[in-house]
């Protein structure tokens, strides 16, 4: 009986210990999402009446002149998202672990991981002001080697836009990225990597056929935090270009955004946002299903 | 670590406001008094340099000084907070915290006006305005005291409630550079096909010739282009006629008459005259600056890369202070397009866009004190405060502190050198501003898609689909929300059939 009671007080005093912490989740996080979603179904603005639409602000949005050309938008960020940074990180995090002196790795580990401290709206600011502005650095480049012709703006032009939003940060090699990749890198076994070598396997080869596929949880993880990310993220749209020139750079984030505060549109908003959670939802499922991680293929026996 | 624990006591040192930051607050003294009220004026806060130019302004808190001497239980607060971005104030007046008396613009205010954010200011302006003396105008009716009447009156909102108290006069001109045009042999043009001569040849020689951003081609461009082009078939369309409205905006398009003519094509693809004022605008843009969305257009007309610019009043105010003006300018009024140039065209002079650079609203805050407008000691202050700063010489104070607005007050005359927008305010006002009639997401689409279109992203087929689209859902969505019956106009439309005859290309009728 006493141990019962032990056991009891014990939970308890755990949840006790939780409710705190539960309490704000549900109020900042899980009520809003449930209003958000409740919302969708009526006509409101702030300060205005609720007025019930049924399903008409997600039939609205279907019918929205965005939508094509912001989910096309979303799409090449996502690729383009996808494709450094399961590439540039792994290949820096790599290099870093080859090098022979543990002191060198530790200095460029670093030197990598001290731009994270530059907030990401004064990074782009800089690249707004200083590399894409009409006397900036492309442009005046260019003047250099007398190519006036080639000048532009950079971020107004609805050819070039797009290409200069994903390129902000090149050469990508920035952040915490590549220490994950780098951790992954660390917890391969020696042994491993000396099997390897009785084989053959030297270096391109190894790295392809050995650190990369038991890296793979690592590139899982930062996948679905890319794909979340961009989902979710249009603040540097909303910074750079407020998604424009036209619709060159909209996202449905940003339009979201639009809609709630400048449109007052509360109702369609989060319509908008509620579609946009079913798709990180059904982006994340479908990786966590199909995309198979280190551990996964250790369990297959692969 | 003296050095990080010596950088955070200088970090968390207390320090006074800065009155040119956004939280910046200035009033006139520290004595505790009943009731304060909250006043965002805009450009004319206390302490700070518009444009960087000239001494920190003073004369708003000299006409304030005079006002809490007559109210020793009211403290005006001044304070920077950034009215003018709608993220910012909605949030504000939901929370009933927005500065008491603010200055938005209108159009801004009408999209609220139905939530008792903002107060209706028709009953105080059609009583006497009280620090008026007799026999003077606004004696009578404070209305009386603004000079520009038909602006001001035109202010009203789609609810027929006037919610602000039009305080100065802006207006756009072209400003030009008197060297460069003395120097190429250049004149003002006195029409649309000299303009554009005058501009080719400009850049000929290798100077941009017009600087203009997206912006105000999407506001003022398309206003008076479509002025031009369908001033000759007002007569025919015209189907609402208010005998109360003064010739200054007779010939003007409301919502209600703008989506009864769309119901029978006008502004769609069927309508000629519609694709045309898009037409010339992309055909113009090839004398602009290359990128104009983030052009520094002041830098490049005062650094004479640039002969024209196309701006408000408010920058007499740098041309005249600034000492890298190192050139003589004038100003001129975009000029008429001729029946010559555009078949559509009658060559009538263009129209007046401009409007109040500041008008004042008084917001729900006001009240806070008893919650009824009726009752609140604090709005009677809030409303003797705008009363008190029209009177004539304050306005003239305050607004001709600096040159950038014109005083619309009766008996404060504009400085010298924005005398010439006084004559150009009393040309008849456009047809439409169709940034501002409808909603604001009709707004942010135009703006876009005319962004895109007269800079080469996308064809006018293109662009007439947006913008067809755009209109329709404009108009449908302003019918509903303001359950606007169209069938009213039917008999009128029907009336003025004699008079479209012979109108060539109108659009076909479905």
């Amino acid at each position: 009986m006493s141990v019962r009671r032990s056991n009891f007080a014990s939970t308890t005093a755990i949840y006790a210990m939780l409710s705190p912490t539960f309490l704000l989740l549900a109020v900042f996080s899980l009520v809003p999402f449930v209003w958000a979603f409740v919302t969708s179904f009526f006509d409101y603005e702030v300060g205005g009446e609720f007025r019930f639409v049924g399903m008409d602000n997600y039939t609205e949005y279907l019918h929205d002149p965005t939508l094509l050309p912001s989910f096309g938008n979303l799409l090449f960020l996502t690729l383009f998202g996808l494709l450094v940074v399961s590439t540039v990180p792994l290949a820096i995090a790599k290099l870093i672990f080859c090098l022979k002196s543990e002191r060198a790795r530790y200095l460029y580990r670093v030197l990598f991981l001290i731009p994270i401290v530059v907030p990401g709206v004064a990074g782009m600011m800089i690249w707004q002001g200083m590399i894409y502005n009409d006397t900036g650095l492309l442009n005046e480049t260019l003047r250099l080697f007398g190519r006036e012709d080639l000048t532009r703006g950079w971020l107004s032009d609805p050819r070039t836009v797009l290409w200069a939003v994903v390129f902000m940060g090149f050469p990508f090699a920035g952040g915490i990225n590549i220490l994950i990749y780098y951790a992954g890198l660390a917890g391969i076994s020696e042994s491993i990597h000396e099997a390897a070598e009785l084989d053959g396997a030297r270096g391109l080869i190894k790295f392809l056929k050995v650190d990369v596929p038991l890296v793979l949880s690592q590139v899982k993880l930062l996948t679905i935090l890319t794909v979340i990310g961009t989902v979710q993220g249009f603040e540097g749209m909303f910074i750079l270009t407020k998604g424009g020139p036209g619709f060159k750079t909209m996202v449905p984030g940003l339009w979201m955004y639009m809609n709630a505060f400048s449109f007052q549109r509360m109702g369609y908003a989060c319509a908008i946002g509620v579609i946009l959670f079913l798709l990180i939802l059904g982006l994340t499922v479908l990786n966590m299903k199909y995309f198979r991680s280190t551990e996964d293929l250790k369990a297959e026996g692969v | 670590m003296v050095i990080v624990l010596g950088l955070a006591t200088w970090a968390l040192w207390p320090r006074g406001a800065s009155p040119s930051g956004t939280d910046a607050h200035t009033h006139t003294d520290s004595q505790p008094r009943k009731y304060t009220i909250r006043v965002a004026p805009g450009i004319y806060l206390p302490g700070t340099r518009p444009q960087d130019l000239g001494s920190p302004l003073k004369g708003l808190a000299d006409v304030t000084r005079a006002f809490e001497k007559l109210y020793p239980d009211t403290r005006i607060e001044f304070t920077a907070a950034p009215v003018g971005q709608r993220e910012y104030l909605i949030t504000q007046l939901a929370a009933g915290q927005a500065p008491d008396i603010i200055n938005v613009n209108v159009g801004d205010v009408w999209q609220d006006v139905q939530k008792g954010w903002y107060l209706p200011l028709d009953k105080y302006l059609e009583e006497p305005n009280p620090f008026i003396p007799k026999g003077q105008p606004g004696s009578k009716q404070w209305w009386d005291q603004f000079k520009y009447q038909a602006i001001s009156r035109s202010k009203t909102a789609p609810d027929g409630k006037v919610y602000c108290v039009t305080y100065d006069m802006v207006e756009t001109g072209i400003f030009y550079n008197k060297s460069i045009f003395a120097k190429l042999g250049l004149h003002v043009p006195r029409d649309w096909s000299e303009f554009l001569q005058i501009q080719l040849k400009l850049k000929e020689a290798g100077i941009t010739p017009f600087l203009a951003d997206s912006g105000s081609i999407a506001d003022w461009g398309v206003d008076l282009i479509f002025n031009q082009l369908y001033g000759s078939i007002i007569p025919g369309i015209k189907i609402k006629r208010d005998p109360s409205r003064e010739a200054h905006l007779s010939r003007f398009f409301d919502w209600d008459e703008l989506a009864y003519l769309n119901t029978k094509g006008f502004f769609t693809r069927r309508d000629p005259r519609f694709i045309e004022t898009f037409r010339l605008l992309k055909g113009w843009r090839q004398f602009f600056e290359k990128d104009m969305s983030t052009s520094n257009l002041t830098k490049e007309f005062v650094t004479q890369r640039g002969a024209m610019y196309w701006t408000g009043s408010w920058e007499v105010n740098r041309l005249t202070r600034d000492p890298d003006v190192g050139f003589d300018w004038g100003l001129f009024y975009l000029p008429p397009i001729p029946q010559s140039f555009d078949r559509f065209a009658d060559g009538h002079d263009q129209c007046v866009i401009g409007g109040s650079g500041t008008q004042f609203e008084v917001t729900n805050s006001a009240f806070v004190d008893t919650g009824n407008p009726e009752t609140s000691e604090k709005l009677k202050r809030a409303i003797a405060f705008i009363q008190f700063l029209t009177v004539p010489k304050n306005v003239d104070h305050v607004v001709n502190e600096i040159s950038c607005f014109l005083p619309n007050v009766v008996g404060a005359d504009p400085k010298p050198e924005l005398k010439p927008f006084d004559t150009i305010l009393q040309r008849e006002f456009a047809n439409t501003k169709w940034l501002f009639t409808f909603d604001l997401r009709f707004d942010e689409i135009m703006r876009r898609m005319l962004d895109l279109y007269i800079n080469g992203g996308i064809s006018e087929d293109e662009f007439m689909s947006w913008m067809e689209t755009n209109v329709k859902t404009a108009c449908d969505t302003i019918v509903r929300r303001k359950r606007i019956d169209l069938s009213k106009f039917d008999a009128k439309w029907k009336e003025l059939a004699p008079l479209r005859v012979g109108m060539k290309e109108l659009p076909s009728e479905r």
